[in-house]
């Protein structure tokens, strides 16, 4: 069977004269994919001792360099990946989620930690019950506070999880939204084969019917933010 | 939900012992009940002596302690919710110190929901950011506060936290 790119190829060596082919094709979908999810670029808002986990993480013994994450950007404009290492308190949520509306999509989010996950052991009423309340969480970390290891292992499954996007193709087959993933598209979850799959803590999917507004408390609107 | 009970504050008309002369003297003419003192070791209130005002009078007897008692340090002010207690659920609690005898003494006065407390910012700067903190917590007014408005919590936050009916576990989060 003759695919689509066999016949560039064909015809591209027809039209050079050349035996051999100095490129290399793929999607356009597949090379963002590629391209992003080994620049991952977090803005770490370390507000208590995860921060101090998150620096361990980054520095040289766990060296989250190798996943192309060292690039730790403190201004939202520059960063793909927000990090919200520790204790998030109301006070300081309006600043969290205007952090998150100023970044520029794709964006991720990832609360690490028990505070930032639930509010961890602080069950009172300056401290916000997880930080879903306000934004949209792609992963959780479990821990008080995740030893590096559990940090970077989130950070592959991020990787693995920006590797399965597909905005481009939905973008041209809106179509396709909804329907089954091809087989070399489904995404790889963990246990998959031996039982049913484990899903990973993605809360994108409820976020969308509800919206974080809806859930977050009264008086701070993603609006009012956006200044 | 139960809070602390009051009950056990035994309130006088005369001064406990151990309160200086000119203490007592500069009350003169002002309402006022005696609490503590020496020889009265109170869970919430100590053994320091207090005293209590209606709110009315309150500024009046803190100008006086001020003016002619030489209670010039402004230590603290907080306030406690007695919910049973309607319709003045809160007691607002300032100590002052003689920083010439190192004497300390209890001001309290009771407000209702809503019910405004005279600031003593006039009298004390010190006082200004103590009643803001009340006011954060309690949601008690200070009449003549240059500036009352939240302290700790975010200004469009929704409650006040440290009232007995405040849901202990803060916010909406479980109750949808």
């Amino acid at each position: 069977m003759t695919t689509t790119s066999d016949r560039v190829v064909a015809d591209y060596l027809e039209a050079t004269g050349s035996s051999e082919g100095s490129f290399l094709l793929s999607s356009v979908q597949a090379m963002a994919n590629w391209s992003r999810k080994n620049s991952v670029w977090p803005l770490p808002l370390g507000l208590s001792c995860c921060g101090i986990e998150f620096m361990a993480t980054a520095a040289s013994r766990y060296d989250m360099a190798r996943f192309g994450m060292e690039v730790a950007r403190f201004s939202p404009r520059q960063a793909d990946l927000l990090l919200v290492a520790g204790t998030l308190t109301y006070k300081m949520a309006h600043v969290m989620t205007r952090l998150y509306d100023q970044m520029a999509e794709p964006k991720w989010v990832i609360a690490m930690g028990a505070c930032a996950s639930s509010g961890g052991m602080f069950r009172s009423y300056p401290v916000v019950q997880g930080i879903d309340e306000f934004i949209p969480v792609d992963f959780y970390i479990p821990g008080c506070p995740p030893r590096p290891d559990a940090v970077l292992n989130c950070l592959m499954e991020l990787q693995k999880k920006i590797e399965k996007d597909r905005s481009y193709r939905l973008a041209l087959k809106p179509e396709d939204e909804g329907a089954p993933l091809p087989l070399d598209e489904a995404p790889i979850l963990p246990g998959r084969g031996e039982g049913p799959p484990i899903a990973l803590s993605t809360t994108k999917e409820r976020f969308t019917e509800e919206g974080p507004q809806k859930r977050a408390f009264r008086g701070i609107q993603p609006e009012e933010t956006r200044r | 939900m139960p809070g602390p009970s009051e009950s056990s504050i035994t309130y006088q008309d005369t001064a406990p012992e151990g309160v200086a002369e000119a203490t007592i003297a500069a009350l003169e003419g002002i309402d006022v009940k005696w609490s503590g003192g020496e020889g009265s070791v109170h869970p919430l209130a100590g053994s320091y002596p207090g005293i209590q005002v209606d709110r009315a009078d309150y500024l009046k007897a803190a100008q006086a302690l001020h003016d002619k008692a030489d209670f010039a340090f402004y230590v603290d002010n907080t306030a406690v919710d007695y919910p049973e207690r309607q319709p003045q659920r809160f007691t607002v609690v300032t100590v002052l110190m003689n920083l010439k005898t190192q004497d300390r003494l209890i001001l309290k006065c009771r407000a209702a929901e809503g019910e405004s407390v005279p600031s003593l910012t006039s009298l004390w700067v010190a006082a200004n950011w103590a009643e803001r903190e009340t006011y954060d917590m309690f949601g008690v007014p200070f009449e003549g506060h240059p500036d009352l408005s939240r302290i700790y919590m975010p200004q469009d936050y929704d409650g006040w936290p440290m009232r007995r009916d405040f849901p202990l576990q803060g916010h909406l989060r479980f109750q949808d």
